[in-house]
């Protein structure tokens, strides 16, 4: 059936008609696997050190893991989707649901959320055929300004502002340090994964259909690319790998309410987190994530009641200082002269 | 030899603007078919419709008696067109490899091709138009003319059987612009092609096409070979206006 | 029944005309400049608490309160265009989040300085008491405000239709190269239509504003509509906004009377504008210009 062979350089992969190389090439292993050891490493010396950074570290990952399906969701349908919290709030709340009432484990909940989230992407995928640019940008904007209308309106089931209580934990190990660091461990290894998939599918022939669609959609229609099926199944999937994170957080908070996630102040974090590692830069999300998540607790600790007004001021400034189009990343990495990036196009 | 590509009746209207009013023509499969006109006759219209950016209000396409009348623009590929454009319309952020590669990749249903075959493949045909060593540069940095070998190059990298020429001399010297020529007559040749031509350069079509069709206000007026046409009375008025025997 | 009929007709009106103050800014800097104003919401909250600062802070009764506001706006915009606009003109992405995140430190700004607790009132009221017309009750504030908002709407489509520097914005809204070809200052232009799109917004705040809630959060809820309006009726057609404000107004009327779910006022806007642009994906509007 699937036919596997290992060459000197590389695996090939053959299944009915299709064949896939892998490249092997260790010599850019190495900063991974640095990379990913000071990732396991940091919670068990914040453990020691400062435990409430166990927690940022948490909030880091959950950023970095929205924003890198946000890039692949970019890429892929040649949008930016304005409103992906959106599905942060139909996992979540699926999650919530099914707990609190069905008694569901977390791990029964996750594929539901996925299916639920996977399900409302479907519904709402017209959008990413029919509106192009603006009207694009403003409608996602709106849906989860919409949704969180509703869980005031049904308030009986969602619980309106006050929010769902009495979710099940991911774990409970006994102490509350145990289990953030249980957390942390499942947040890093999600965000791992998710990086993972998305280097995988950018660098892949489906990473070049992606950034042909990207660029110009018209043209890659007349080259016998298939542009509406891959934007629709980019859509879907970039929204399910959204709602795993509003899975995990109603997990590892016990808590949900759609007004934490769904309002603007939120979606303008994530929409930081991806501008400021450096946009559509899936290592650069990392990077942006763990910067706005200490930052963000480095003012509070600070500044006290302050922080909400002094965070967007910060970001702002940093909007201004950071290279143009590269964020953080840009600093950590100078390009060589005009390397493919994928950039993003919005039409005036 | 037989018709590849059939035009029955298409008819094209914008709003109360008839584009393309009831034309009709067929293709031999390895011909080289002129497609003239002056400014506005609805030359650009019907290469989108044929390639199926716009729908034809009425009529039918038959590529290889297969009906791609109602076939979206990617399924047409499949079936073997493939298509430049007047004015380069390249991938701006993709590097000259990478276009051709997409094409490569999609332009048909590839067996046993990988990612790494795929580029392969396109290198091949940078090659052939001479781009090879311009293959990793940003198509936003190449130059008006190597724009157009690439436009040609993401065009054969689909492997198709009629190809659509949209005036490839425009904007280019008549240097360049005889290197494009010979570039389109040699894909021609190598890859067995049938080329649907649209030029507004009469020496070029009265040697390289094997008939010519000719159309005004959306209607055709003349179809047959380069020397009927030229000798054509209503083809001279189209292009000089009705009194030029006055002035012969 | 025909009591409900003049119900939504009424309060559809009356509603209509005050959107179509608070969208007809917003289409015109998003059609027109092509400046994805995302943070035209930052407006709504300024006029309140702009205000209301220099009555308690620095004790000025209203009028020079509202005249100091109007000033500070006026250099916000300014600023806003200079520091924002102008350098990320290109990069739409940082411009995007820019305007977005200004919008935010106001809103935060105000819900830290002065939370709802506060109070906040301005008493901006023009005309007290209430008019009545067959069945239907309102408050007279709110029946004028509809009547200004109609005036004002006239106004700033005679500006565009029969002045020069209307037709110098109309030029630069098809094509901004082109302007600059034809010798139109495009700059000056620019911040021209970014002050003049306070106008309507500041007018519609404060007549509204001892009438419907007042809070730091508002901006938001307004942009919403602004959005949707702007959106159906074709960014940057008056007459498109027109016809969609109340469209908008009447969907919110029919909610509040015929379903009798005010709650609902929101989805079935976004619900009607949705199945709108299905069947026609540009908005109302027949043509790209402002008129």
């Amino acid at each position: 059936m699937v036919d596997v062979e290992i060459k000197r350089d590389r695996i090939v992969i053959r299944w009915r008609e299709k064949k896939w190389d892998w490249m092997i090439e260790p010599r850019y292993w190495r900063n991974t696997m640095y990379w990913t050891l000071a990732l396991i490493l940091f919670p068990v010396f914040a453990y020691f050190l400062s435990p409430g950074l166990v927690n940022t570290m948490v909030s880091a990952n959950i950023y970095a893991a929205i924003a890198i399906p946000l890039s692949l969701m970019t890429v892929g349908t040649g949008r930016i989707n304005f409103g992906p919290n959106f599905y942060i709030g139909v996992g979540g709340y699926v999650a919530a649901l099914l707990s609190i009432h069905l008694g569901m484990s977390p791990w029964l909940t996750l594929p539901l959320a996925v299916l639920m989230s996977a399900f409302c992407a479907l519904v709402f995928s017209p959008l990413v055929i029919m509106a192009k640019g603006l009207y694009y940008v403003l409608l996602t904007l709106l849906l989860p300004l919409l949704f969180l209308e509703v869980t005031f309106i049904w308030t009986g089931i969602f619980k309106g502002d006050v929010g769902l209580f009495g979710i099940e934990l991911l774990f409970d190990l006994g102490g509350a340090k145990l289990n953030f660091i249980a957390a942390a461990y499942v947040s890093a290894a999600i965000m791992l994964l998710f990086l993972l998939i998305a280097n995988k599918v950018l660098k892949s022939r489906y990473g070049l259909i992606m950034a042909a669609i990207n660029d110009d959609e018209e043209v890659a229609h007349g080259i016998g690319v298939n542009i509406n099926l891959v934007k629709i199944l980019t859509f879907i999937g970039a929204s399910a790998m959204i709602g795993v994170m509003g899975w995990f957080m109603a997990h590892y908070f016990g808590t949900f309410s759609g007004i934490t996630y769904l309002p603007l102040t939120y979606m303008l974090k994530i929409l930081l987190v991806f501008m400021v590692g450096g946009r559509a830069q899936i290592f650069g999300c990392v990077a942006g994530g763990y910067f706005v998540a200490f930052l963000e607790e480095f003012l509070i600790r600070v500044m006290g009641d302050f922080q909400p007004v002094a965070f967007p001021i910060i970001l702002l400034i940093l909007l201004f200082v950071l290279p143009r189009g590269e964020g953080l990343f840009g600093l950590y990495r100078r390009r060589h002269y005009r390397e493919y990036m994928p950039q993003i196009h919005v039409r005036r | 030899m037989s018709e590849i590509l059939t035009c029955t009746n298409i008819t094209k209207r914008f709003g109360g603007l008839v584009a393309i009013d009831d034309v009709s023509f067929s293709i031999k499969k390895g011909e080289t078919l002129g497609f003239i006109g002056p400014n506005g006759a609805g030359k650009s219209t019907m290469v989108n419709v044929m390639g199926g950016y716009l729908k034809a209000d009425a009529g039918k396409i038959i590529l290889d008696d297969v009906d791609i009348t109602k076939m979206p623009p990617h399924k047409r590929v499949h079936e073997g067109i493939a298509r430049t454009y007047q004015i380069p319309r390249p991938f701006p952020e993709l590097t000259a490899l990478m276009s051709v590669d997409v094409a490569s990749i999609c332009g048909k249903n590839r067996k046993n091709q990988s990612f790494e075959d795929a580029a392969g493949d396109a290198t091949h045909y940078l090659e052939f138009v001479g781009l090879f060593s311009k293959r990793n540069i940003i198509a936003k940095d190449l130059t008006f003319f190597e724009l157009r070998m690439l436009e040609l190059a993401r065009a054969l990298a689909t492997t198709p059987k009629v190809l659509f020429i949209d005036e490839v001399m425009a904007g280019l010297n008549p240097g360049e612009a005889s290197t494009a020529v010979k570039m389109v007559l040699k894909a021609k040749e190598q890859f067995d092609l049938t080329i649907f031509w649209i030029e507004h350069v009469m020496a070029v079509l009265v040697e390289a096409a094997d008939r010519i069709v000719v159309i005004q206000y959306g209607q055709k007026i003349a179809e047959g070979t380069p020397d009927e046409v030229v000798n054509n009375d209503t083809v001279v008025e189209a292009y000089l206006g009705k009194g030029w025997r006055n002035y012969a | 029944m025909l009591d409900t009929i003049w119900f939504v007709l009424f309060f559809g009106f009356l509603m209509g005309a005050v959107y179509l103050l608070i969208a007809l800014g917003f289409s015109l800097i998003t059609g027109v400049l092509r400046i994805f104003h995302l943070g035209y919401a930052y407006l709504f909250p300024l006029t309140i608490y702009g205000t209301w600062f220099f009555m308690s802070e620095l004790g000025l009764p209203l009028i020079p309160s509202i005249v100091g506001m109007v000033v500070v706006q006026l250099i916000v915009s300014y600023l806003l265009y200079t520091f924002m606009v102008k350098r990320y003109m290109d990069d739409e992405m940082t411009l995007l989040t820019g305007l977005l995140i200004v919008a935010l430190i106001v809103e935060q700004f105000a819900a830290w300085r002065y939370p709802i607790q506060e109070g906040v009132y301005l008493e901006t009221t023009l005309m007290d008491g209430i008019f009545q017309l067959g069945l239907a009750v309102a408050p007279k504030q709110l029946v004028l405000a509809s009547i200004i908002a109609l005036v004002m709407t006239a106004l700033f489509a005679l500006f565009f239709i029969k002045t020069k520097t209307g037709l110098a914005v109309r030029a630069l809204s098809q094509d901004i190269l082109n302007s600059q070809f034809v010798g139109l200052n495009v700059e000056k232009l620019y911040i021209l239509t970014m002050m003049l799109i306070l106008i309507p917004v500041i007018v519609a705040m404060l007549l509204i504003a001892p009438i419907w809630t007042v809070e730091p959060a508002m901006g938001w809820q307004y942009m919403t509509t602004a959005i949707l309006i702007a959106v159906l009726g074709g960014l940057g057609n008056i007459k498109g906004t027109i016809i969609a404000a109340f469209l908008i107004g009447i969907d919110h009327a029919l909610m509040c009377f015929v379903v009798g779910e005010p709650r609902f006022m929101n989805l079935s806007a976004l619900a009607l504008v949705m199945v709108i642009l299905i069947v026609r994906p540009q908005g109302i509007a027949r043509s790209e210009s402002i008129w």
